[in-house]
């Protein structure tokens, strides 16, 4: 079948359901707005959470997959506790972007993707966070250039963090890290295993 | 009847005796109005005034009372003597309560008060106490026509209240729609599954049960007579007839699906794979019989996607369909992608609606509908087109703005009721015949054949408060030939309705009026000597209880009769009265009155109003102490349709200056009680203007108005605006001639 | 207070509004003994609170007067206010009710002549405004009031006010030493028909309800709009005073929210419709009224309500669920934020007044009801048919007033049933 004849069926909805978490909470939506109407950020995304909805239940998977609308939340559960259906919606963003990072069809330049991507391989090496390397990294995304300025814009905050303590040059070579790495590494590798038997279950 | 002893009573209490001479009262009623026993009472209502008229009552063997005191809807437990003919003169809300405080005023007021008391004597003397009709008809057998889901529950309900019961059903067997669902909407908690639809049940209990007889393949081929006493003629199929007497009818003729054939574009009778919802019924109780998931109708073909379209044929403004929403369509189609949905999840099923409709816990339904996946999409459907065994629904996606289409294996049109309610009466006689409808009752009434519609072929009640407000005492519409309905409604509505029916059976065996006048023994006696068989009675009576024998002698049903009036009014030569109402208790009022001269600069203004808003509205007035002019009196009437214009000209030739007939709004949201009311004065109001110029008298001496019960302040007003114009008129000429 | 004499031939009905008058008049007319227990001052209920009626755009105390008047002229009905059941025990045939009656310190000799109100100073919230503007300490609920006496309110007594009503009153109809009374009845069946209060509008945060003075109700709207209303009829605003001409309406304001109400209150739809009709009564063209909604539901014929206000050039319909409403800090005016659905449109709209339509919470919500009637998820009753106690009106489900007088009909015709069959009645 095309594009036009999957319209409304239920197949882009039902991988969603199995891809992500949460997911089966999308077909509960009523579509009243309130999450669209409620979001800090929302004059910002092309598609709102509810119109996001009704894309999935239509089926519409490219445009949803590459939008960037998801990678707009910042979390602040507005909508989840104006929800008159209580709708995970802020999981459901974030479940919705990362399976779409998952299948490589997210947004190639978007700063949120990018921090997280940027986080994410941070925290997970050590299994804690550098700050130093993490800002530094987010800096120098987008160039040496770019960095240098970024880093020259902000350097009287990052003077008064090292003065008060808070940032450590060293750490751009070690850093504070967990004491049990491996522990670490196996509990990552194990939670991974369960998502994938949990969506090969419900699949 | 033991002779006429009448007395007045007069109350001085809240300010009565202060701001007014209830001695000349007194005087009034003795000299003038000829009471015979005169009694003035500083608290009336007290337990001790009460027992001074009871005293009177069974000692000196009172038998007409008149109370000038507080407004007859004020004190009534206290003025309850039911043996005796009673009135009330007005003189706290109407007088005191209504006119300033000062000298200025004094004379005037004391001229509304005496005249107060005049018109209550007045009246009173020819007053009767109502005995009730002789014709007591003591049928109490009730007739459920239609043996669908309403028809059943009326029946089974009277039943078991104790009431034999009659039901006539034109198929072969009992169950009606409801026996051609697979499920029904769930109507207790928890509101989540399609749930048995109970008529297998229902009917063995109406069948097995000792007081229900049943017809089946039956007809009502005519139906005369009136609560308590009709006579039915009962066709079968087979030819027999039958006759059966019985007291109160409910019809629950039920409803016919909107044609599916006169829906082309939405695919309607152009491919099998379109149905309605009965048909997608069909189609569930046939799979399930063969305990098979629904095949697709063309070919047998597994189906793996439906579209649900709300609102078919429904909800339409060209005026090509149905006008109304059906109600019940969004949570039956709720319920039938359940059906896909619960004999294989994988099945897509899509409701494309405009608004969502399920009120109340219906909500829940909805929910679990969309917790078992079915897809709802605001939408408005513009085609279906059928290609092999598949079809394309093209439609606005309102919600995503773009056009649409989806591809379906099944599409169910959601198309709406059409009420089985038989003649429409209000049409032409030959329009009637071309719109072919068969009657369901078959009446031998000489208004109709059958209940009259309200609206879009509904024979529902016109009134908010009173759904079983029916212009055809002791006949009850239930179920959707009232209005559109799902089987919990329906089951509601049919209980009403028995319940409707078993008070029309117990009231017409005591001679008592049916609603608005609940329990009113009065009714119109008629002398047919002095009657001219000019048919207006018969025609204008708003509840058809008006037939004409062979002379054309109107004959009166006194159980059909609502007590209203309007014969009373419509009546030229005055023939017909009512026992403690009539052309003579209001004619004497208006001519009790005391009339200043043409030079005494102090007009009288007859008020007729409404007892039920006007009235009340001018009590509320008083309530609220707005002053209106003083010239003004009041006569309380059961509806302006019964204002005889005998009393408007001897108004005028009496020396009035002006006469305000105040009534209910009237038009297609009319707030008349009975129906046509204040419609008919209106209209026989405009014929009046002849007269006035005959006497050479100003149209403006003349003048209705509509007023609503919250009208206090308004009606305040309206008085001292028509006040004010009589003085621009001037006064009467008749004066002094009567 | 006499206790009135019942049987188990003897129908109680609990709650006086339209539903309980409905069954109990219904039921009396066909000849049975019916006792009607309220628990305010007067009979009426909410409908007697409201100033028009959809669709017909009627004025409810039409027909109270006319329910009043068949219970004036019935001697079937016995009416009792200030009473509350507390208790009920017993079977379908034979219930022992236990009444509470509280004290109104005015008896039957009252006229209804005013002086009582006259002579006291004090005021309290008019509840029969929704407290909007106040009223004496001795009241008449409102014109329409049944039985037409007046109430000396708890809080007067023992102060000067009390001893003032009593001195003013010639009837000897104030009654100070009024006791709190408790009585038990013996009924047959009883007719449970306590009708709806609406939710709590400050628990919708978002709407500000508790915040912004230029939010109200909709059943505060019913008093803005009536004439025997705090505003005498004209659409104020409570802020400033100012002609309020750009009105919004936000529907299901608690309900089909699983925060608040899961259920749909069935009437908020048609009543917004319905008020958009007072604007356009009050102001004509110039008035400006706006339904924010989810699904206009429009059942049966009030479809053709529906489509006239469609029509209406000062109407607008915007499918959303108002996200948040914030004030405009000077002006008092609000803003509305939130998005229309429909293609997705964000706004921040003005209004003048902003009206909640709010949802139907069933009034047997905190009353220990009998186990005999079950309640469903939003506490509606759920009569078993068993049973000799039934729900009638909004205590049973959210209804309009026409559904709710049907349902209160075929309540009457269940209780004669349980008469009928345990009495052994022969027709």
């Amino acid at each position: 079948m095309n594009e036009l004849n999957i319209k409304y069926h239920n197949n882009f909805l039902k991988e969603v359901e199995e891809n992500i978490e949460e997911g089966e909470w999308i077909k509960m939506c009523m579509q009243c707005g309130v999450c669209s109407g409620s979001c800090p950020l929302g004059p910002y995304w092309a598609h709102p959470p509810q119109e996001l909805f009704m894309m999935i239940r239509a089926g519409k998977r490219e445009q949803v997959l590459r939008s960037d609308s998801m990678w707009m939340c910042t979390s602040c559960y507005n909508c989840v506790v104006r929800c008159p259906r209580k709708l995970p919606i802020t999981q459901i963003m974030h479940g919705i972007a990362a399976y779409a990072n998952n299948l490589g069809m997210a947004p190639k330049i978007q700063p949120t993707r990018d921090f997280s991507i940027l986080f994410w391989k941070n925290c997970t090496r050590t299994g804690r966070v550098n700050e130093l390397r993490l800002t530094l990294g987010l800096y120098f995304n987008d160039g040496l250039v770019a960095g240098i300025k970024k880093g020259w814009a902000m350097r009287n905050i990052g003077l008064g963090l090292m003065r008060a303590g808070r940032l450590n040059l060293f750490e751009l070579f070690k850093g504070h890290e967990c004491k049990d790495q491996k522990g670490i590494h196996a509990m990552l590798k194990k939670a991974a295993e369960i998502e994938q038997r949990h969506k090969h279950l419900t699949a | 009847m033991s002779e006429m002893k009448t007395a007045a009573y007069i109350c001085q209490g809240c300010g009565i005796g202060e701001r007014l001479s209830a001695k000349q009262m007194a005087v009034v009623a003795q000299k003038e109005g000829k009471m015979q026993l005169v009694r003035e009472h500083a608290f009336l209502c007290s337990a001790e005034g009460v027992q001074m008229i009871r005293d009177d009552i069974e000692k000196e063997a009172v038998t007409h009372i008149m109370i000038a005191a507080c407004s007859r809807r004020a004190k009534t437990e206290a003025f309850n003597f039911p043996d005796v003919t009673m009135t009330r003169a007005n003189i706290r809300e109407g007088v005191i309560w209504s006119q300033p405080e000062g000298d200025a005023a004094q004379e005037i007021m004391q001229e509304m008060a005496d005249d107060y008391v005049r018109m209550g004597c007045a009246e009173i003397k020819k007053m009767k106490l109502p005995q009730g009709t002789p014709d007591k008809a003591q049928n109490k057998r009730i007739l459920v026509v239609g043996g669908g889901i309403s028809g059943l529950t009326a029946a089974l309900e009277s039943a078991e209240a104790g009431y034999e019961v009659l039901i006539v059903e034109k198929q072969k067997a009992l169950g009606g729609w409801a026996a051609r669902l697979w499920k029904r909407v769930p109507a207790k908690s928890p509101y989540t599954d399609p749930i048995d639809t109970g008529i297998v049940d229902l009917i063995a209990s109406v069948t097995q049960h000792p007081r229900i007889k049943v017809y089946l393949n039956a007809t009502i081929a005519q139906t005369s007579g009136a609560p308590g006493r009709f006579l039915v003629h009962i066709a079968t199929e087979n030819g027999a007839a039958a006759t059966e007497e019985v007291g109160a009818i409910v019809q629950a003729s039920g409803f016919t699906n909107y044609d599916i054939n006169k829906l082309p574009e939405l695919g309607g009778g152009k491919s099998q794979n379109v149905v309605d919802q009965a048909g997608l019924e069909q189609l569930a109780i046939e799979a399930a019989r063969q305990g098979q998931p629904v095949r697709r109708p063309s070919d047998g073909g597994e189906v793996s996607s439906v579209a649900f379209i709300q609102c078919a044929g429904q909800r339409d403004e060209s005026g090509k369909h149905l006008p109304y929403c059906s109600g019940h369509c969004c949570n039956t189609s709720i319920k039938q992608a359940m059906y896909f949905k619960d004999s294989n999840p994988g099945i897509d099923t899509v409701v494309i609606y405009t608004d969502l409709r399920t009120p109340g816990m219906g909500e829940d339904f909805y929910r679990s509908g969309q917790n078992r996946g079915v897809t709802f999409t605001k939408g408005m459907v513009s085609e279906v087109a059928a290609h092999g065994n598949s079809c394309t629904v093209k439609f606005k996606d309102i919600i995503l703005n773009e056009d649409s289409s989806i591809e379906a294996d099944l599409v169910v049109l959601a198309t709406g009721q059409v009420p089985n309610s038989g003649v429409n009466i209000d049409l032409a006689e030959d329009a009637q015949a071309e719109a072919k409808p068969v009657s369901i009752l078959n009446l031998t009434y000489r208004q109709g054949k059958d209940l009259p519609q309200l609206k879009h072929g509904l024979t529902d009640s016109h009134f908010i408060c009173f759904p079983y407000e029916t212009r055809r005492t002791g006949i009850y519409a239930a179920g959707p030939v009232r209005r559109p309905m799902d089987i919990a409604q329906a089951t509601e509505d049919a209980t009403g309705a028995a319940l409707k029916a078993i008070q029309a059976v117990e009231n017409a065996s005591l001679g008592r009026a049916a609603h608005p006048r609940s329990g009113d023994l009065s009714f119109p006696i008629v002398r047919l000597e002095g009657c001219t068989q000019c048919k207006r009675c018969t025609v204008e009576c708003p509840f058809g209880a008006i037939d004409e024998d062979e002379k054309r002698y109107p004959v009166f049903n006194e159980s059909r009769c609502r007590r209203c009036g309007t014969c009373m009014g419509a009546c030229p030569v005055r023939v017909i009265s009512f026992e403690n109402y009539s052309p003579d208790s209001i004619g004497n009022q208006i001519k009790a009155v005391d009339m200043p001269d043409e030079f005494s600069e102090k007009p009288r203004i007859l008020v007729l109003a409404c007892e039920n808003d006007a009235y009340p509205a001018l009590d509320m007035a008083g309530m609220q102490r707005k002053v209106y002019s003083a010239f003004v009196r009041v006569i309380p009437v059961r509806c302006l349709g019964s204002v005889n214009t005998v009393w408007i000209t001897d108004a005028l030739n009496g020396g009035w200056d002006g006469v305000m007939m105040m009534g209910c709004k009237h038009g297609d949201d009319y707030q008349c009680h009975f129906i046509k009311g204040s419609e008919l004065a209106n209209y026989r109001m405009g014929k009046i203007d002849d007269t006035l110029k005959q006497l050479g008298l100003e149209t403006e001496r003349v003048t209705t108005c509509a007023v609503a019960i919250t009208d206090s302040a308004r009606v305040a007003q309206l008085i001292n605006d028509y006040a004010a114009k009589i003085q621009e008129i001037g006064m009467s000429p008749m004066k002094g001639f009567a | 207070m006499t206790t009135p004499i019942a049987t188990s031939q003897t129908i109680l009905v609990v709650g006086g509004g339209i539903s309980g008058m409905t069954a109990a008049l219904e039921a009396a007319e066909c000849g049975k003994q019916v006792i009607l227990l309220e628990k305010s001052p007067t009979l009426g209920g909410r409908t007697a609170l409201l100033y028009r009626y959809f669709p017909k755009l009627c004025h409810p105390v039409c027909g109270l007067e006319i329910n009043l008047r068949r219970l004036k002229g019935n001697r079937n009905v016995r009416v009792m206010t200030m009473a509350e059941v507390s208790r009920i025990t017993g079977t379908r045939g034979k219930y022992t009710v236990t009444i509470n009656i509280a004290p109104r310190y005015v008896n039957g000799n009252c006229t209804a002549c005013g002086e009582c109100a006259r002579a006291v100073s004090s005021e309290i919230p008019n509840p029969y405004n929704y407290g909007l503007d106040k009223m004496k300490v001795a009241y008449l609920p409102h014109d329409m009031a049944y039985p037409l006496r007046y109430v000396l309110d708890p809080s007067a007594i023992g102060t000067a006010d009390a001893e003032q009503a009593r001195a003013a009153c010639k009837y000897d109809a104030i009654d100070l030493g009024m006791q709190p009374e408790t009585i038990e009845l013996t009924v047959g069946a009883v007719i449970w028909a306590t009708g709806w209060q609406p939710y709590d509008a400050a628990k919708i945060q978002p709407y500000g309800y508790d915040r912004f003075p230029n939010v109200i109700t909709s059943l505060e709207f019913e008093r803005f709009t009536d004439l025997r209303g705090p505003t005498g009829g004209k659409i104020l605003r409570p802020s400033d005073g100012k002609e309020a001409k750009n009105i919004a309406f936000i529907q299901c304001a608690g309900s089909r929210d699983e925060n608040h109400l899961r259920h749909c209150s069935r009437i908020c739809c048609m009543a917004s419709l319905k008020q958009t009709q007072y604007v356009r009564e009050v102001y004509g063209e110039e008035g400006k009224s706006t339904i924010y909604y989810i699904d206009i539901r429009a059942i049966d014929r009030f479809e053709d309500f529906y489509q006239k206000v469609q029509n209406d050039s000062t109407v607008k319909f915007i499918k959303s669920k108002v996200a948040r409403v914030a004030q405009d800090g000077n002006s008092g005016d609000l803003i509305l934020h939130g998005v229309d659905t429909e293609g997705y449109h964000r706004y921040a709209n003005n209004h003048d007044l902003v009206v909640l339509a709010i949802g139907m919470e069933p009034s047997v919500k905190g009353v220990d009801i009998p186990a005999e009637i079950i309640a469903d998820a939003s506490g509606f009753l759920e009569s078993e048919t068993s049973g000799g106690i039934f729900g009638a009106g909004c205590a049973a489900s959210p209804l309009d007033v026409n559904r709710s007088v049907q349902h209160a009909t075929a309540a009457a015709l269940r209780a004669i049933q349980v008469i009928n069959k345990t009495a052994g009645v022969e027709i």
